[in-house]
């Protein structure tokens, strides 16, 4: 699915990612962690083009997408959460929904129609994406008024509606209390149910060790450690990373 | 209506292209404070059109507002990596370097109306298509506020399609508007060529309202004036700088009998809406409060 081989990324003289290499296959939950400063969002942000990868390929089910912009990669089917929640909070929830589902052009009505027409409702659609969030109830609230775990739902269900075939989480659980990182887990295992293929960076161990399938660990830009949690709880180097010393 | 009264509401209409043009570039998320040229270049077009070779009013409109949309897009792309301040400041910087160098731009020809052409700092003068098609101004303003509510009309339909919510997005943060698969830069391209074609075909109204155009009277303190209409009657809707040219010259004109105290009084009652509205009087807070309260009216 996802095959990231040998990339690297330098801010001036700092190697932020540096000849980095993994897969993430089809269906699979992989968790990438480190500890602060390790290159795990640069990653993030090199997968969705936020930035070009100063070398090496990246590419989604065979096809390269390293030196496609971002709205291209999204495209290709990867979507994407945000570190400091990202909404249009002027916005309300559907809204928020329908303007990623609008995206999708629609060849049945001929551009001149799609472009300059107005836009059609896809009411249906955008409930089912809510209800499945956990935001059924939320339709018409204004995004800014939700509480902080709801717009991190909110989030996530921007990233299904644009059609996915892989999302990449950055740090959902930041700032969650124990039922919400919970709520969460329940959340990303109903997306590997619908088939897709997440990537999730992630602090909290919590939430890590509970769900993933496979792990990556960075620190300093490297890869360091891959493996089962079991195999990465217990590993010496990423031992040494996380806690120092010998 | 009074020859005076015309006079203000032709002016009232031509320096809303202005604040329109200013309103598009505002919602792509990017502040110019180069407008002028573009309503500069539109009017020395329409002036040398109409003239020199003495084509239609139609034509030389239509060509005002491409010859000004191309310099827009010349200028969208070669900024295509600078925005807020640095946007800001290359748009000034193109439009002083527009301006400094109509001083320099001498061709002129003797008619039997006079001499036509442009003329360095003389300016461009003997602009007569009003007069040699008896134009009352009467009918000008017809003719100027017609073409200004077909540009609001279509903005306002434009509104709730793609391309228009699109541009909103990306101005309000274009990063999740490319992550959720939105070209920014297209936006960015389109509305500031947009931008410049309005404000052009606007300068060429200008033009043959003025019968005489000079480099100075293109200079920072109109754009300042177009940017501050759409900032004070907000982004929400094509009405919002509409709305803003209204409170500054029709406000400024009625109180003309305070006379010099009168700019005193205008600036503080900037200030005060701003202070009330701090997002502009018709913000995009607002519209889409009375939006939802539709949306929710149809459902019940």
């Amino acid at each position: 699915m996802l095959k990231i081989k040998n990339i690297g990324k330098n801010f001036g003289g700092v190697k932020a990612v540096d000849d980095l290499s993994f897969n993430v296959d089809k269906g699979e939950i992989v968790g990438l962690i480190g500890p602060n400063g390790s290159g795990k969002s640069t990653t993030i942000n090199l997968i969705c083009g936020v930035f070009p990868v100063d070398f090496g390929n990246i590419s989604v089910n065979e096809q390269n997408i390293s030196s496609l912009p971002t709205h291209e990669r999204v495209a290709s089917g990867i979507s994407r959460t945000f570190q400091n929640i990202r909404l249009f909070k002027d916005l309300s929830v559907w809204q928020n929904i329908w303007v990623a589902l609008q995206q999708d052009s629609d060849q049945s009505s001929g551009w001149m129609r799609e472009w300059f027409g107005n836009s059609k409702l896809q009411k249906e659609k955008i409930k089912e994406i809510l209800v499945f969030s956990g935001l059924g109830d939320r339709f018409d609230d204004l995004a800014g008024n939700l509480s902080f775990g709801e717009q991190r739902r909110l989030e996530l269900a921007r990233a299904i509606a644009s059609k996915p075939k892989l999302i990449l989480l950055d740090e959902p659980a930041a700032g969650m209390n124990s039922d919400e990182v919970a709520d969460l887990r329940q959340r990303i295992l109903d997306l590997k149910k619908l088939g897709l293929t997440v990537l999730l960076v992630e602090h909290v161990m919590e939430l890590v060790m509970n769900v993933v399938d496979r792990i990556v660990v960075l620190n300093f830009g490297k890869k360091i450690a891959e493996g089962s949690p079991e195999n990465i709880q217990n590993n010496k180097d990423v031992q040494k990373a996380y806690l120092g010393g010998a | 209506m009074s020859l005076y009264f015309v006079t203000i509401l032709t002016n009232m209409t031509l320096i809303s292209f202005i604040a329109i043009s200013a309103y598009l570039i505002l919602i792509v998320g990017e502040v110019s404070f180069g407008q002028q040229a573009f309503f500069g270049i539109g009017a020395y077009i329409t002036a040398t059109l109409t003239t020199l070779l003495g084509l239609d009013i139609v034509i030389a409109l239509f060509f005002s507002f491409m010859v000004s949309a191309s310099f827009a897009l010349v200028l969208s792309v070669l900024t295509i990596r600078l925005s807020g301040f640095y946007f800001a400041v290359a748009s000034l910087s193109f439009a002083e370097l527009f301006r400094l160098s109509l001083y320099k731009i001498e061709y002129t020809v003797e008619t039997n109306s006079g001499t036509v052409g442009p003329n360095g700092p003389e300016g461009f003068q003997n602009i007569r298509w009003i007069f040699e098609n008896n134009v009352s101004p009467d009918n000008f303003l017809v003719i100027a506020v017609s073409s200004l509510l077909a540009l609001i009309i279509l903005l306002i339909f434009m509104e709730n399609s793609k391309l228009f919510k699109n541009a909103r997005l990306v101005g309000k943060d274009q990063i999740v508007a490319q992550s959720i698969g939105i070209r920014p830069f297209f936006y960015r391209v389109g509305f500031i060529t947009l931008a410049g074609g309005v404000a052009g075909f606007g300068g060429g109204l200008f033009a043959l309202f003025n019968t005489y155009i000079e480099p100075s009277m293109f200079g920072i303190m109109l754009g300042v004036h177009g940017l501050a209409y759409s900032i004070i009657g907000g982004l929400g809707y094509p009405l919002g700088p509409l709305i803003g040219v209204f409170i500054d010259i029709g406000l400024l004109e009625s109180v003309r009998f305070l006379s010099e105290y009168r700019m005193i009084l205008f600036g503080g009652l900037v200030a005060a809406i701003l202070i009330i509205f701090p997002e502009g009087i018709i913000s995009p807070r607002l519209i889409s409060r009375i939006k939802r309260k539709l949306v929710k009216k149809t459902n019940a």
